[in-house]
């Protein structure tokens, strides 16, 4: 019963998908766009398999991947970290309560020019833009999940003799971690966009450089190619990372 | 503690205070003319909000924003509570937003600068893009909790489906719908910034970013203290709306975090 109801279900959301795709086919078969400004799905997508075994396409992949990775990685450590101490403490707490009141709803790509103008052009600017924006949804998550822990927990930890430090790391850490999951998924989707973006600011390299450079030659084909990669990008990384989270939750209450 | 939070915006004014104080402190550090001290923007701030081509170009940005964001609010809640309440609308419509989630929305604005010029329609596009997403989300969400007994009462007092969805559906979803919108108004101007950075034509991201490409560090710096001053205010303004209408539901705590 469940698994023809899953079945049914995934053919209907595949339904749209399949739809648009086949709509944009048939724009292009019957020509009523021309082809250099909508290529027919058949040409890009053959032109991404050929990407895909491409050596400049792959490193410029590889360079985006790894200023995503390495400003995500810097993102959960901060946001993580400043998350429990102020859940922890209440002077941490009062501190960081209106600077992060202010500074969440800012745009933050409004601060990247101020990151190449004191950062440069290469990889630091970028990264401190994607710890910028990963940040704020991964700190408030861990900080939220972390407030929110049982207080029996702790009190049980505290009289068995731990530390009020090694509660924090060994029980909120642990009991918060649904939550920081959670703030963290947000966070590295957020990652995969702002790369991409900051890459199109300053063209310097990375798939984003691929985009401008694609449009400036007008070459609209080429434009199809780098955002479908960072979507998909997105897409797996989500996979991977849901894979990743159902093995740390095993054991706790099921997640909505 | 509670002292400071009496007064409203106080601890708010504080961290701003902080914040420019950490600054001055970080331009003393790196001694670059990149980051020059924050008093020299702050000076720039008057001359430029006088000036009524900035004004112009301020206001601009904003219909083009709030366009795009009333468009996207038009579509996107409908279709999010009919989500919530019906499984087949669901699973109709789940894995296209899932496939359409990590596009980069502003990425899309070379794309459609092509197929629509590069007028207000193709910014107005992609803002709509970029709220509809988490409006989306969050009716969906609102809808899917709405309690099962209201409804059946409604159905047995004889109010038809479409009925329901107006009077029962839509205002207990209410508070949840509001957190999207107010994730969306912060998405809102991330994509408006994006999109005119990409088409300079007009707007808030144009100066801005003209402004980077001539040097002209502190008009630079002037602009993002705008950027980030019109992120807040409509973040609070969002908060202050939130509260009259739907007074009743418990506060969320939630603050606003958004991307492209």
């Amino acid at each position: 019963m469940s698994i023809r109801r899953n079945l049914v279900s995934l053919i209907a959301g595949a339904l749209p998908i399949m739809a648009a795709l086949f709509l944009w086919y048939a724009v292009c078969a019957l020509k009523l766009a021309p082809a250099s400004l909508l290529p027919s799905p058949v040409t890009v997508f053959t032109r991404l398999i050929a990407l895909a075994g491409d050596t400049n396409f792959l490193t410029q992949a590889g360079i985006t991947l790894f200023r995503l990775f390495v400003g995500f990685a810097i993102a959960v450590v901060l946001g993580v970290s400043i998350g429990i101490l102020a859940a922890g403490s209440r002077a941490v707490a009062t501190l960081m309560q209106p600077v992060v009141r202010v500074l969440a709803p800012v745009p933050k790509i409004a601060l990247y020019p101020a990151f190449v103008l004191v950062l440069g052009f290469d990889h630091s600017s970028k990264i401190a833009l994607v710890v910028a924006d990963a940040l704020f949804p991964i700190l408030l998550a861990t900080y939220q999940g972390a407030a929110a822990v049982e207080p029996k927990l702790v009190w049980s930890a505290r009289a068995a003799g731990a530390s009020p430090a090694k509660c924090l790391f060994t029980i909120v850490l642990t009991a918060a971690l649904p939550s920081i999951l959670t703030g963290a998924r947000i966070g590295l989707i957020i990652a995969c966009i702002v790369v991409f973006l900051a890459e199109m600011i300053t063209s310097t390299d990375g798939l984003g450089q691929m985009l401008v450079r694609a449009a400036r030659n007008f070459q609209t084909v080429d434009m199809f190619e780098p955002i479908i990669t960072i979507t998909l990008l997105g897409l797996l990384l989500n996979a991977a990372f849901n894979v990743l989270s159902a093995r740390l939750l095993v054991g706790f209450a099921e997640q909505p | 503690m509670a002292r400071v939070n009496a007064i409203p915006g106080l601890s708010a004014l504080i961290a701003c205070v902080a914040l420019l104080l950490i600054w001055d402190g970080l331009s003393r550090a790196f001694a670059v003319s990149g980051l020059p001290p924050p008093w020299g923007p702050l000076r720039e701030l008057p001359n430029l909000l006088t000036e009524p081509e900035t004004l112009v170009n301020i206001l601009a940005s904003l219909r083009r924003m709030a366009i795009g964001f009333v468009v996207a609010i038009a579509f996107a809640v409908p279709i999010g509570l009919m989500m919530g309440r019906s499984r087949a609308v669901a699973a109709f419509f789940n894995p296209l937003f899932m496939v359409i989630y990590p596009v980069p929305k502003a990425a899309l604005m070379p794309l459609i600068m092509l197929w629509i010029g590069i007028g207000d329609m193709a910014k107005v596009l992609v803002i709509f893009l970029g709220v509809s997403l988490p409006v989306v989300y969050h009716s969906f969400q609102g809808a899917r909790s709405v309690e099962e007994k209201m409804l059946w009462s409604a159905a047995a007092m004889g109010l038809s489906a479409s009925q329901r969805l107006r009077r029962i559906v839509l205002p207990a979803a209410l508070p949840e719908i509001m957190v999207g919108c107010r994730t969306g108004v912060v998405l809102a101007l991330i994509t408006m910034v994006t999109s005119e950075m990409i088409a300079r034509q007009s707007g808030v991201g144009n100066i801005f970013f003209t402004a980077l490409d001539m040097g002209q560090y502190d008009t630079v710096y002037a602009m993002i203290i705008i950027i980030g001053a019109l992120g807040f205010f409509c973040d609070v303004g969002f908060e202050a709306v939130r509260r009259v209408l739907v007074a009743w539901a418990e506060p969320s705590h939630q603050i606003a975090v958004g991307s492209a």
